[in-house]
């Protein structure tokens, strides 16, 4: 507001004003409320003496003669002053002002104040009596009028008081979203668009234009080729997204995204940031949103921005909206398909928090569908010095990235293994503590760095050497997070396959704990019955711990020492129990478990004791080739001082189920060989011819040469040795 | 196991052959044999040259898979700034 009147026309202004509502006399003029003149005389008198320049008596005795109340008048308006009055400043030392010198700020405050509300109700009168008039001329015929209709109510909404009026007139406010959708003069659209855009700013106004339909008109804008009528139009839609209830529905009734969406090709970063928080106000929580930005090629949009922008806000504002439609599972592998991964971590190590642990959150939620992505070797060397940080939230993603990365890929696990990963993870893994959020994909990720891949070994090798195996057989313990449980029992596995590894881990006491777990699941899964029912704990299957546990035992019981351990504590029972479980992985890791043991005579025999024959030769007919030779390989072992009789049967299951497939030949060999029970002769230190057996017809059977030469001298004899077969 | 070798061979041909494959997948798979398991393939050294061949080429047990964490089950807002 301008205060630069002249003198006199203050005075007017003043007299003018003393004949409103404001008229009562606050002594300004007439001194009426001020303090009473023989003290002000008393002052005067008191301080006089030291008072500046005086002209002449007269002068002085003139000035002395004004009251404080008139010093404060000059002090505030200065412009009323007669013409030749001055007033003698009573100012004795330089250094300290007046009292009426210190009110002067305070009360030219209050003075600029005051002319405000004047010229206010100037306004809001002059506004109030041209509102109707001008609602009629905005729906002229005539474009000219329309046109400078919308000039003039531009204009009012400068001042504070006129918009006010202007917002308080629904007609008003209709009249202007009706001129913006129906003029063909982009000039008009602008001056209307910049109404709204004004109103936009009370939520008055903001409810005024959602009430008079400016939600569709200003969508309609959005396609605008006029710059600055997209932007008033985006500003006052994001106005009213962010406060206007009802708007939301409303914008995307009237196709808002479909308009939004091709924005993005814009260039201006401010205008983009608008656009992309408008757009992330729309699809937080609503899952049609976020297909139509899809279906309108959104990710590719937004992760071009990524890529080639670097204004601050923008980056934030894309990072969540993309963070909001990394939860979808249609865009998720749109956006990985994009670059998306690729252009999240190039933001990774900047100044800004925000952005940076935005980013992190998305590209964990998009990581699932990342596996196979290439071009991650930066993102990858990031995430790994990431699990540096002290942070909860930034180990929590780059745990999570990292565990579903390296996920049967091959090409990233060898990056991590050979970038120090290893090591970052165990230190994770110590840190996480109780933090299951960290714990769980940090041990997932060295499980997947320690198998299938060429440097599965150089992993494996690492765990030990940076004193991993403690820290991970602890995390078997009390208190027992399922999760967690599964994945560093499969971690344990693998760190057994290595032999450097055997003896570290049964001295961290992980065979115990293993055993422990496995009767703990195993009890769990007998309580709630067999079959279909299934028991989860924390999202887990009880199946799965018994099937986790007896393969890292399996694998531990490669080293004899271990195996001799792990049979000390009375486990090939329930080993052989196991054989009989309805899950297939569990009959192959148990049949794996008995098979390394059963290298052991003295475990051989207490397998066979537990009556291990009859489900192992039902195993032999398992489709699963592992299955079938472990099963093969274990009744070999038990059957080593068994009697002719047995052997024979187990020869002939063995035959069948080579056969099994192939007739012909199974009624070939039933043929050429009578099932005489004394054709395995009983007395076994007899000495048999290599080939053949007496009443084995010879002619017709061509004989192997090679494997007849083989036979005959080399042959040791063996008394315990399965014979070949019969017959 | 293999079920389709042509017939024609003698049961006891069979025999060693199938014997000669398990003990051969067993090592395979990362197990260890015994001395006459050992001592068993030695003497065979033939027929363990011609099944080598007719043995599968993908690992046969290499434990559990890798399997992915979904993390992207629920929607988070950050406060805005």
């Amino acid at each position: 507001m301008s205060l630069q009147m002249s003198e006199a026309e203050g005075a007017v202004k003043v007299e003018e004003w003393q004949q409103t509502f404001y008229a009562s006399d606050s002594g300004i003029q007439s001194g009426a409320t001020t303090i009473r003149d023989e003290e002000e005389s008393e002052f005067c008198k008191k301080y006089s003496g030291s008072a500046s320049a005086v002209e002449s008596d007269t002068d002085v005795e003139t000035q002395y003669s004004l009251t404080r109340a008139q010093r404060v008048r000059a002090a505030m308006f200065p412009e009323t002053l007669v013409e030749g009055e001055a007033v003698l400043t009573t100012q004795n030392n330089p250094d300290q002002p007046t009292n009426v010198q210190r009110l002067a700020e305070p009360s030219q405050l209050l003075k600029t104040a005051i002319v405000h509300l004047i010229n206010y109700q100037d306004d809001a009168e002059l506004a109030t009596r041209a509102v109707p008039e001008l609602t009629k001329l905005l729906a002229d015929d005539d474009q000219v009028v329309v046109n400078k209709a919308a000039l003039i109510v531009n204009q009012l909404t400068r001042k504070e008081a006129s918009r006010r009026v202007l917002m308080q007139s629904p007609q008003m406010v209709s009249a202007v979203v009706r001129a913006m959708q129906n003029t063909g003069d982009l000039e008009t659209a602008r001056c209307a668009a910049s109404v709204l855009h004004s109103l936009s700013h009370q939520r008055e106004g903001l409810l005024a234009i959602f009430k008079s339909g400016g939600i569709p008109a200003l969508v309609r804008m959005l396609s605008s080729p006029m710059e600055s009528v997209l932007f008033y139009a985006i500003t006052t839609l994001h106005n009213l997204l962010l406060h206007q209830e009802g708007a939301k529905m409303a914008v995307r009734l009237a196709d808002g995204l479909q308009r939004m969406v091709p924005l993005l090709k814009k260039s201006n970063p401010k205008f983009l940031a608008i656009t992309t928080d408008c757009l992330q106000l729309l699809s937080y929580g609503n899952q049609e949103s976020k297909l139509i930005i899809l279906a309108n090629g959104g990710p590719d949009s937004l992760v071009f921005i990524m890529r080639n922008h670097n204004y601050e806000k923008l980056l934030w504002t894309t990072s969540r909206v993309l963070k909001v439609l990394s939860v979808c599972p249609s865009n998720k592998p749109a956006i990985v398909d994009s670059g998306g991964m690729q252009a999240l971590g190039q933001h990774l190590t900047g100044s800004s928090q925000r952005l940076t642990q935005n980013c992190l959150w998305t590209l964990r939620n998009l990581s699932d569908a990342a596996t196979k992505q290439e071009g991650l070797d930066g993102l990858l060397h990031i995430l790994v010095s990431q699990l540096g940080s002290d942070d909860v939230n930034m180990l929590t993603c780059a745990t999570g990235i990292l565990s579903n990365l390296t996920c049967n890929n091959a090409r990233n696990k060898a990056l991590v293994t050979q970038s120090g990963g290893v090591e970052s993870l165990i230190h994770a893994v110590l840190r996480a503590g109780e933090k299951e959020d960290v714990a769980e994909p940090a041990v997932c990720a060295l499980r997947h760095l320690t198998s299938r891949h060429p440097d599965a070994e150089l992993a494996q090798n690492a765990v030990r050497l940076h004193y991993g195996i403690p820290a991970i057989t602890k995390l078997l313990g009390q208190p027992h997070y399922w999760p967690v449980v599964k994945a560093t029992v499969g971690l344990i596995r693998n760190l057994a396959l290595c032999p450097a590894n055997q003896a570290p881990l049964r001295e961290s006491g992980t065979i115990p704990r293993l055993v422990n777990l496995l009767l703990k699941a195993h009890q769990e899964t007998q309580r709630h019955g067999s079959g279909a029912q299934q028991t989860y704990q924390d999202g887990v299957r009880m199946e799965e711990i018994v099937e986790g546990c007896t393969g890292a035992l399996h694998i531990l019981a490669r080293d004899p020492i271990n195996r001799g351990e792990i049979a000390s504590m009375q486990t090939i029972p329930l080993f052989v129990q196991l054989l009989y479980s309805y899950v297939e992985n569990i009959k192959r890791v148990s049949a794996g478990v008995l098979c390394e043991l059963a290298l052991d005579k003295q475990s051989a025999e207490m397998i066979d004791a537990e009556g291990a024959s009859a489900p192992l030769m039902e195993l032999l007919h398992s489709p699963n080739e592992g299955i079938a030779t472990y099963a093969a390989a274990v009744l070999f072992r038990i059957s080593e001082d068994k009697s002719s009789d047995y052997r024979k049967r187990v020869s002939v299951e063995l035959t069948h189920s080579l056969f099994k497939h192939d007739p012909a030949a199974w009624e070939m060999a039933h043929a050429a060989m009578p099932l005489d029970p004394g054709y395995i002769p009983d007395d076994l230190d007899a000495v048999y011819p290599p080939y053949g057996y007496s009443d084995i017809p010879m002619d017709g059977l061509p004989l192997d040469a090679e494997l007849h030469e083989q036979y005959m001298p080399e042959m040791t004899y063996d008394p315990r040795q399965v014979y070949p077969n019969p017959l | 196991m293999n079920r389709e070798e042509a017939p024609g061979k003698s049961p006891e041909e069979m025999y060693i052959q199938q014997k000669v494959r398990v003990l051969l997948m067993l090592k395979k798979m990362g197990s260890n044999l015994t001395p006459n398991e050992e001592a068993f393939l030695r003497n065979y050294a033939g027929v363990v040259h011609s099944q080598m061949s007719q043995l599968p080429q993908h690992p046969i047990d290499q434990g559990a898979e890798d399997v992915v964490m979904a993390f992207s089950r629920s929607e988070t807002e950050d406060r805005r700034q």
